[in-house]
């Protein structure tokens, strides 16, 4: 009903026309407008008139201007970074303990037997080729399918343009030759380089050959690719078993004050370094607070990492394998793990370095890695996502596509095997050709986003030389005690390492962001702008709506009046004379002379003069709008 | 009326462009006026209000009102060049930096044989006299005679004493002689705690070569700090005498210095590093410095992928007085900087595999005027001697050798020459080891102004770096990579490398996350206004366009009214002197005008009916008719209750 009674009410403004003229709505609109400007185009005189109408201009369009700018930045998502530093009682970090050799040779002797000695027999080749030497071969025969999978060469660059290629087994003499050469003394430069061979096929033609400018890293990346091989066939239990047990690594622990042992470690078979032991992980119970600073109050670790078990050729260097993580989040030690050497007490003091940030759309984070279109292998390990995580996943998925088989070094998806010599023949060379590609790398780089929340401990490293000589005796005794429950010395200096890790006396840093401009600040600044130049507020802005509207009232009308004002004009062709004009008509209605066919009887003179009567009130209430009266006829003006 | 033609030009324009004063009288009338019309708040409630109480309430608000917003505003102000500092995390391929890597012992000792021999000489016998031992069987102690004859020009230019007490008289160890010191007693090590045990100081006088009378007595607690200090001075004596190129041969070369290298996966060569001659490290080496034009960089984290080197350390053949550790120095850092080796450098244990874990930061700073930062360094006065980047190490540098070539006429040999200098030398400037001192004692004291000059640079990069150490080679894999190595360096065979003369290193990024701190301007422009723009709206609702009013009242209004004051006051007084002097008394009173009667009343009404159709009114009225009502109310209210003789001027002509 009301929507009806609407309708006929805009109906009847529409045929009554507009109520004012585009001039008399601007000037009632500048009069009673709350902005600043306007009024005084008004009110002051025509000089005045012009620099007022001229400065609300120029206000209007710097207002309009800045307002772009603001909402710009706002659409730019920048942030502020708060910094704030103390100390606070605090999760104590995981710590990862690996040994840097991951198998006790005593245990995985069996499985390296023929490698080891391809190895040394190809060594002694190398390095004293005297033909008496290579005669006298007390070996037994040595594996050499081992040796055709993935060849160690030497390459002759005597003639630098056309290098010559020997295999190591089947000739001596230019190896003789080489010796040769050097024998001599001279100063000249090596002409021999030691090369691995990569075939996509055991005997096909398309291989490559890999430079190494020293021997020492061609033998350790050739027993690498060829115990790598050997390993991917032995199942993970086999694998735990025959790496270094906890009980054996970690031969005393203390956190605080409270005594702790190898049972609260959580072990963790790491392709690297085999098994390693962390604390405080946080996997099934609650994390560990420290609410101290210092030394006394941290975790102190006494490990044995067994040096004269050490496989030769995998690993030359000595000692205990550590990080510092967050809970349930993967230990990546090649990345972030740090040595800690034998026979020496190793102090860490430790900064929570902390990065919290905002995701989308102030930065591109993610927060637990569910929108990376990487499938996260080391979610197996029930750990959270990270950066390093997402790129091994995105490399292991690569190598298996490209390969059809996974890296050990990397964690499976389900189905897939590891890559090994038997299965996978050309795998090696597979495995080099994607790890060298840039632009698989670059794959990866684009695909993995970083974490929202990065934490980093910042590590204060001092060593010190441990146990001293006068302690020694002692220590070294009551600790092959307590391991063998032997009175003899089992254990030496090449295998003992202390570690102290604990929280500094500034424990954390950390950077947190904020929206630099929120909708709030955004509508202040639009507020503060609109103020500052106009004195303007939302409600100016629903005046100037509204006038706009009434604006296009007046045109409609106009336009429908208009559009009646022609078809009046078609229609006046019938008649020729003109239409009465309101005035004619009101003069026919008010026309004294007018008098009734039945008066004209009347004698004229006969006619009474009026009787005297009210005069009419000369009451400016009964004033009719003209406007109201002409009607139509009004945009003839 | 005949005027003239300039007149009815003028006249012309009054009334086309109507010139009008201000409306108001007086001030007070313009005061209220403008209380009543103007656009901030608070000043019409001091108009409006009734009651003094309340008038002066509103009147100490508004006034409150406008402190705030000045006080506010200023605040803004003061605040406006302030910066907010914001962290950026970005994971990308990361630009590998330059690693330069040095021994520590700067020349080959049997090399530099040549040079040094008098002078080992001369110190071995010096520890021989003094501390009674000798060094090998075979030195036999010779007389004092002969020691006296032979040439000791290294102790008369300065000689080594020891100081019995405090008593300034001192011990010369060369000729067991006493005598009496004179001079400023500085001391290097700051040892006066120990001054009860006084037999142990040693030290040396350095004297004014022209003034004898002038010296400086240099004293070390302990002998080992003076006899090294000691053999340093005159060893750069000597060194400043030998020509670079000479220099780069005695020292180590790449093959010398580089067993193996590997970077990324792939083999690396001394192609690879780029040749770098430092006065006091000798010849060192930089990967990756970006001479070639290529700068390599990671894109994988993880100490595989890094820079992986064994270094040989050649022990034996290390000067036993000039350096007492072994191992290589290495320092992590940009391609354009200059690596201050000597100041920030990392030491590497031989026998052992040292990884650095590196995390880069880059930092940038605002300059002028948020902070006293140097983009480029282009605004230092102080010429870069260094042919990189600008850094304020850099220019603390060269603040100093500049210094010292004014004042001591030659340059310090430990820093790079500027034009047309060389480095002191003994024979040339026998004064510049006095004058180096006296000059270092003031630059360490900030009495040259270098620290006042030199500014940091607003952007810099950082590797922070997390060293560990872990045994290398390992128990049972010493044997075969001792071997191996050996091949490698293309040694006879049956001579084995010792571990202890080699340095296993690893440079990688722990993460490919670059932490980017940089400053932001907090304020911009928009800002500030806006900021203005809330705080006169809040207090206020007052604009920029209040602010033209508040000028055009308060400033050109008030003052054309007190000038028309004046010129009133001034026009008065003299027509009342012509009219004193004529007596013509020219009295023209406006007549007061009431109600209907009033001119102002006119009838602006739009037309009544009746006028409108311009009926004619009733014939015949005798009957007489209301008069129309003589309210006053209909009167229209002029702006101003008077109207001053020339604002209405324009209206009567």
């Amino acid at each position: 009903m009301n929507l009806k009674k609407y309708f006929i009410r805009a109906l009847h403004r529409l045929q009554k026309g507009p109520g004012y003229t585009y001039k008399e709505l601007l000037v009632w609109y500048c009069d009673n407008t709350n902005t600043h400007g306007p009024k005084r185009i008004i009110k002051e005189g025509p000089k005045k008139k012009f620099i007022w109408f001229f400065l609300t201009l120029l206000f209007a369009s710097l207002v309009f201007w800045q307002w772009g700018i603001l909402i710009n930045t706002y659409l730019s998502y920048n942030v502020t970074s708060s910094l704030s530093i103390g100390f606070k009682t605090m999760k104590f970090p995981a710590v990862t303990v690996c040994n840097a050799n991951p198998f006790k040779y005593s245990e995985v002797k069996h499985l390296l037997k023929d490698l080891d000695r391809l190895i040394e027999a190809a060594l002694e080749r190398i390095l004293q080729p005297t033909p008496g030497n290579s005669s006298e071969n007390v070996y037994p025969p040595l594996n050499m399918e081992l040796w055709h999978q993935i060849p160690l060469v030497l390459i002759d660059e005597h003639d630098k343009d056309n290098p010559n290629i020997l295999d190591i087994f089947e000739s001596n003499q230019p190896a003789v030759g080489n010796q040769t050469v050097e024998g001599n003394g001279t100063t000249e430069e090596k002409k021999y380089k030691l090369a691995v061979k990569l075939c996509s096929h055991q005997g096909s033609d398309n291989c490559t050959y890999r430079n190494f400018s020293s021997a020492a890293q061609a033998v350790s990346e050739w027993y690498v690719l060829q115990f790598t091989s050997i390993l991917a066939k032995v199942p993970l239990q086999d694998r735990i078993r025959m790496g270094y047990q906890a009980e054996d690594m970690i031969l005393a622990c203390l956190y605080g004050a409270e005594p702790c042992n190898y049972k609260n470690f959580t072990q963790i078979y790491h392709p690297d370094h085999g098994n390693c032991y962390i604390f405080n992980w946080g996997m099934d119970e609650e994390a560990l607070n420290s609410s101290n600073p210092g030394a006394e109050f941290g975790l102190k670790l006494i490990l044995d990492i067994s040096q004269q078990d050490y496989i030769p050729y995998l690993s030359s260097a000595a000692g205990a394998r550590l990080m510092l993580h967050q809970q349930k989040s993967f230990p990546f030690l090649k990345d972030q793990g740090i040595y800690a050497m034998a026979g020496t007490e190793t102090s860490i003091g430790v900064l929570v370095d902390e990065l919290e940030r905002m995701g989308y759309p102030y930065s591109d984070c993610t927060v637990n890695g569910s929108d990376v279109p990487v499938k996260n292998l080391y979610s197996q390990y029930n750990t959270s996502y990270s950066i390093q995580a997402c790129l091994r996943s995105c490399f292991q998925n690569h190598m298996i596509e490209t390969c059809g088989c996974g890296h050990y070094m990397f964690p499976l998806p389900e189905g897939v095997n590891y890559c090994n010599n038997e299965d996978n023949p050309g795998w090696a060379y597979c495995y080099s050709s994607l790890r060298s590609s840039i632009r698989d790398r670059q794959i990866c780089i684009d695909s993995c986003k970083e974490t929202c929340n990065d934490t980093q401990y910042k590590m204060t490293i001092s060593m010190a030389d441990w146990p001293s000589e006068a302690s020694e005796d002692w220590i070294f005794h009551i600790l092959s005690y307590e391991r063998d429950m032997s009175t003899n010395v089992t254990l030496d200096r090449n295998g003992i390492i202390k570690l102290n890790i604990y929280f500094q006396e500034y424990n954390y840093r950390t950077i947190s962001e904020s929206a630099a401009t929120t909708i709030v600040w955004l509508l202040s600044n639009l507020g503060g702008q609109f103020g500052f130049w106009m004195g303007g507020s939302v409600l100016c802005l629903i005046e100037f709506g509204e006038i706009i509207i009434d604006s296009l009232w007046i045109t409609v009308i106009h336009v429908i009046s208009w559009c009646k004002g022609l078809k009046q004009k078609r229609a006046q062709v019938r008649y020729p004379d003109a239409p009465p004009t309101v005035s004619e008509l009101v003069e026919a209605h008010t026309n004294l002379g007018f008098q009734p066919e039945d008066a004209g009887t009347l004698p004229r003179d006969e006619a009474l003069p009026p009787e005297p009567g009210t005069p009419p009130p000369n009451y400016d209430s009964l004033r009719v709008q003209p406007l109201d009266v002409l009607g139509p006829d009004s945009d003839a003006e | 009326a005949a005027m003239a033609p300039g007149k009815k030009i003028t006249a012309r324009i009054k009334r086309t462009l109507p010139v009008r004063g201000p409306q108001a009288p007086t001030l007070s009338e313009l005061m209220r006026w403008y209380c009543l019309n103007t656009n901030t708040h608070g000043c019409r409630r001091i108009v409006v209000s009734r009651g003094r109480l309340r008038r002066f309430i509103w009147i100490l608000l508004t006034l409150s009102a406008v402190g705030l917003i000045l006080w506010q505003c200023a605040e803004l102000l003061i605040n406006y060049y302030s910066a907010s500092v914001s962290v950026t995390v970005q994971f990308q391929k990361l630009p590998f930096p330059a690693v330069t890597i040095c021994n520590i012992n700067p020349y080959k000792y049997s090399a530099m044989k040549d040079y040094l021999s008098e002078l080992d000489k001369e110190t071995k016998k010096a520890l021989e006299t003094f501390y009674g031992f000798s060094e090998g069987k075979s030195k036999v102690r010779r007389s004092v005679d002969e020691w006296n004859s032979t040439a000791s020009d290294f102790f008369k230019q300065i000689p080594l004493l020891h100081f019995e007490d405090f008593s300034r008289t001192a011990t010369d160890l060369r000729s067991g002689r006493k005598r009496k010191i004179e001079g400023s007693v500085f001391h290097k090590d700051s040892s006066i705690v120990n001054s009860g045990d006084s037999s142990d100081i040693i030290g040396f006088q350095l004297c004014d070569a022209n003034n004898s009378s002038e010296c400086a007595l240099y004293t070390f607690s302990s002998g080992v700090n003076a006899i090294q200090e000691w053999y340093k001075l005159h060893y750069m004596n000597i060194m400043a005498q030998i020509p670079l190129e000479t220099k780069e041969k005695l020292s180590y070369s790449a093959d010398d210095l580089l067993l193996t290298c590997f970077f990324d996966g792939l083999s690396c060569d001394k192609r690879h590093f780029t040749r770098f001659h430092h006065p006091l490290h000798g010849n060192c080496y930089t990967f990756n410095s970006g001479e070639s034009g290529t700068v390599l960089s990671t894109s994988t984290a993880g100490s595989e992928y890094g820079l992986q080197v064994v270094l040989y350390i050649d022990e034996a053949d290390y000067n036993p007085f000039l350096v007492t550790s072994t191992g290589a120095k290495i320092i992590v850092h940009d391609q354009n900087e200059y690596p201050f080796i000597e100041d920030i450098g990392t030491e590497i244990e031989t026998a052992a595999a040292t990884s650095i874990g590196m995390h880069f930061t880059r930092s940038c700073k605002l300059s002028k005027p948020y902070s006293d930062c140097t983009e480029t360094g282009a605004d230092i006065p102080v010429e870069n001697l260094y042919n990189k980047s600008y850094s304020l190490q850099i220019c603390l540098h060269s603040c100093f050798q500049k210094a010292m070539v004014d004042s001591c006429g030659c340059a310090q040999y430990a820093q790079p020459l500027p034009a047309g200098a060389e480095y002191c030398n003994y024979k040339k400037n026998p004064n510049w080891m006095y004058c180096y001192y006296k000059l270092h004692e003031k630059f360490v004291k900030e009495q040259l102004g270098c620290q006042q000059i030199c500014k940091d640079a607003c952007s810099f990069k950082e590797w922070a770096l997390t060293t560990s150490i872990a045994q290398w080679p390992s128990a049972v894999s010493e044997d075969w990579m001792l071997r191996v190595l050996s091949w490698d360096k293309g040694q006879k065979i049956n001579k084995k490398l010792n571990k202890t003369d080699l340095a296993n290193l690893m440079v990688f990024y722990k993460d490919l996350n670059e932490r980017f701190i940089s400053e932001n301007p907090a304020n911009t422009l928009v800002t500030l206004l806006s900021n203005f723009g809330g705080q006169l709206g809040l207090w206020m609702s007052c604009s920029v366009v209040c602010v033209i009013e508040i000028v055009e009242v308060f400033f050109i209004d008030s003052l054309s009214i007190v000038m028309r004051r004046q010129w009133q006051k001034a026009k008065k007084w003299w027509n009342n002197r012509k009219r004193d002097r004529s007596g013509n008394p020219a009295q023209a009173s406006d007549p007061e005008s009431q109600g209907h009667d009033n001119p102002a009343c006119i009838d602006e009404d739009l037309p009544t009916f009746n006028t409108a159709l311009r009926l004619p009114l009733p014939q015949g009225s005798p009957l007489p008719r209301t008069p129309p009502p003589n309210y006053s109310t209909l009167r229209l209210e002029a702006a101003f209750t008077e109207q001053l003789p020339d604002t209405l001027e324009v209206g009567q002509h």
